[in-house]
């Protein structure tokens, strides 16, 4: 019984914080946070756990927008079948993509992903063109249907969906963290060779790896079409490959939480210095190479253990 | 009794090399090298550094492809398979480099060798090395040098492996440990073969049944009479 109430605790005092926040912050905002922390779990998890960086997130967020965007603009109307059809692309395409991509080193993953981006941008904006619009995008706002007790459509009831959305999305990583999986993930990222010594094979470990954390990374992509109601190739633009990186370093690589702290402090930057200063790209690139200076552990890194000494002194390091 | 290398090999060997060569790219390490293990025996292979004695256990563990000859463990011959389906089949690699997996505690690096090879029980491990137990919830690279070996072996030992080969297991490790390790080789032993590459010699004259001298990336000698097992017979090749 304690175990179990140990197990969630931590994830109930982070969704309690994000709806905590939801009751003062301003919707769109949160709408954007907790879809980013979707988004950038699959990123962290690759980067914390795989050892893999990848610059090709931006292609599989828009898989899982595309997918949707096609079931809703073609085929069907309702959000929640198309967030499902999003996350089904997703793992279509990372089962597909997975076993080429998982055999290459660590630096030509990054690479190759970011080539994969610009091939799925110039798909969705110039090849594709008949089926996806091109820059026009894919408008499907009006067409989507209400969905019964939590209606998608509305965007306070989407962040609702939201929130639970993400609740269930850590629980998974945090589950899979404890499990003998987890372990192996962290090993293959820790010495590969000696994860053979012992009888297991990286190709497999990472290729599940991967393909969790890109679906991961769809069902953003499918949220944020339904969300907006649209879809354009600049969601998956690869000059953002950056964006899920940073936010992951941002929070603290390998954190469970880092991804939600590094969301809502990225959305927030880029909400506040916008409206105070034009140039607010280059003050969040010398920001963040501060913070990267000072607490290279990443906000969530650094503040955790220090929380956990303060907040829970009996049982620390519970939420990795 | 010290004969040269092509002395023939009896074919109760769980572990039987034959004409091994290998090479790292254009540079070859290992020449027609013969080496068998029988059950139950503790086999030795000595030489200096360079001799080519780790990339005869990584060429036997799969990590380095041979260009020419056989590796056969248990009537299988292991050359082409993967380093990991080796490690399933039973034939396991202690490296040299006493790294574990640093950020996974003891108990995490044991249950990780326990769900590969289904072997959960951890009683056996536990004997060998009792401090293992002291520290089950403390992360692995927090390990003192010799704890981090005896984690490496104790891990090895899941799944009562067919042969053990491990790579200069007491490099660096203080006189108390090396004993332990010398009474846990004896002991390991009894359950399976072991291929240990060792310049430490008055262990290898205290535990080697059969000892393999490496120059070169060549066996130049190999003593199988355990009498004959003696530092001034083994000094000769170091």
């Amino acid at each position: 019984m304690l175990d179990t109430f140990v197990w969630w605790r931590g994830i109930a005092l982070m969704i309690a914080l994000l709806c905590g926040l939801s009751l003062v912050l301003p919707l769109p905002f949160m709408n954007e946070v907790v879809i980013f922390t979707i988004y950038v779990v699959g990123c962290n998890f690759m980067i914390g756990r795989l050892g893999y960086i990848s610059f090709g997130q931006p292609a599989y967020l828009a898989i899982g927008a595309y997918s949707t965007a096609f079931y809703l603009f073609y085929f069907g109307s309702n959000p929640l079948v198309g967030i499902l059809v999003g996350v089904l692309g997703g793992l279509i395409g990372s089962l597909l993509i997975g076993p080429f991509f998982v055999r290459l080193r660590s630096d030509y993953f990054a690479m190759v992903n970011l080539a994969l981006a610009v091939v799925v941008f110039y798909l969705t904006e110039k090849v594709l063109v008949s089926i996806t619009q091109g820059d026009n995008g894919l408008w499907f706002m009006t067409q989507m249907t209400s969905t019964p007790v939590l209606d998608l459509t509305i965007p306070s009831q989407f962040l609702a969906f939201g929130i639970i959305v993400t609740f269930f999305v850590f629980a998974f990583y945090k589950y899979l963290d404890g499990t003998i999986y987890g372990a192996c993930c962290l090993a293959t990222k820790l010495n590969e060779d000696k994860l053979q010594f012992i009888g297991y094979s990286n190709f497999s470990i990472r290729f599940l790896g991967f393909v969790i954390a890109n679906t991961t990374t769809a069902l953003a992509g499918a949220m944020y079409a339904v969300y907006l109601g649209f879809v354009s190739p600049e969601m998956g633009s690869p000059s953002r490959a950056a964006e899920p990186i940073i936010v992951t370093l941002l929070g603290g690589v390998g954190t469970l939480f880092g991804p939600v702290v590094g969301a809502i402090a990225y959305t927030g930057m880029k909400d506040v210095i916008s409206n105070m200063i034009g140039n607010w790209e280059l003050f969040i690139g010398f920001l963040l190479v501060f913070i990267m200076l000072v607490a290279d552990r990443g906000i969530w890194g650094t503040l955790e253990p220090i929380l956990a000494r303060v907040v829970f002194p009996k049982s620390r390091n519970t939420d990795k | 009794m010290t004969t040269d290398a092509s002395t023939t090999i009896s074919n109760s060997e769980i572990l039987k090399v034959t004409g091994l060569s290998a090479a790292y790219g254009e540079a070859k390490v290992l020449f027609d090298i013969d080496v068998s293990v029988k059950p139950g025996q503790i086999v030795a292979c000595v030489g200096r550094n360079g001799a080519g004695k780790t990339s005869l256990l990584r060429s036997i563990a799969g990590f380095l492809n041979p260009t020419a000859g056989s590796v056969v463990a248990d009537a299988r011959n292991l050359v082409g398979m993967k380093p990991y389906d080796i490690a399933k089949f039973g034939v396991k690699y202690v490296p040299q480099d006493k790294k574990v997996f640093s950020d996974l505690t003891v108990r995490e690096n044991l249950e990780l060798a326990s769900y590969a090879t289904n072997d959960h029980n951890w009683d056996r491990v536990l004997e060998f090395f009792p401090k293992l137990k002291q520290h089950m919830d403390r992360k692995a690279g927090f390990m003192s040098g010799g704890e981090r070996q005896m984690l490496m072996i104790g891990r090895a030992t899941l799944g009562s492996p067919k042969v053990l080969l491990i790579d200069e297991p007491t490099e660096g490790l203080a006189p108390g440990i090396v004993t332990h390790l010398r009474n846990v080789f004896k002991e390991l032993a009894k359950m399976t073969a072991l291929l240990i590459v060792e310049q430490n010699l008055p262990l290898v004259c205290a535990i080697a049944d059969r000892v393999y001298a490496i120059k070169d990336g060549r066996v130049v000698a190999e003593v199988s009479d355990k009498d004959a097992i003696t530092f001034d017979a083994c000094e000769q090749y170091l």
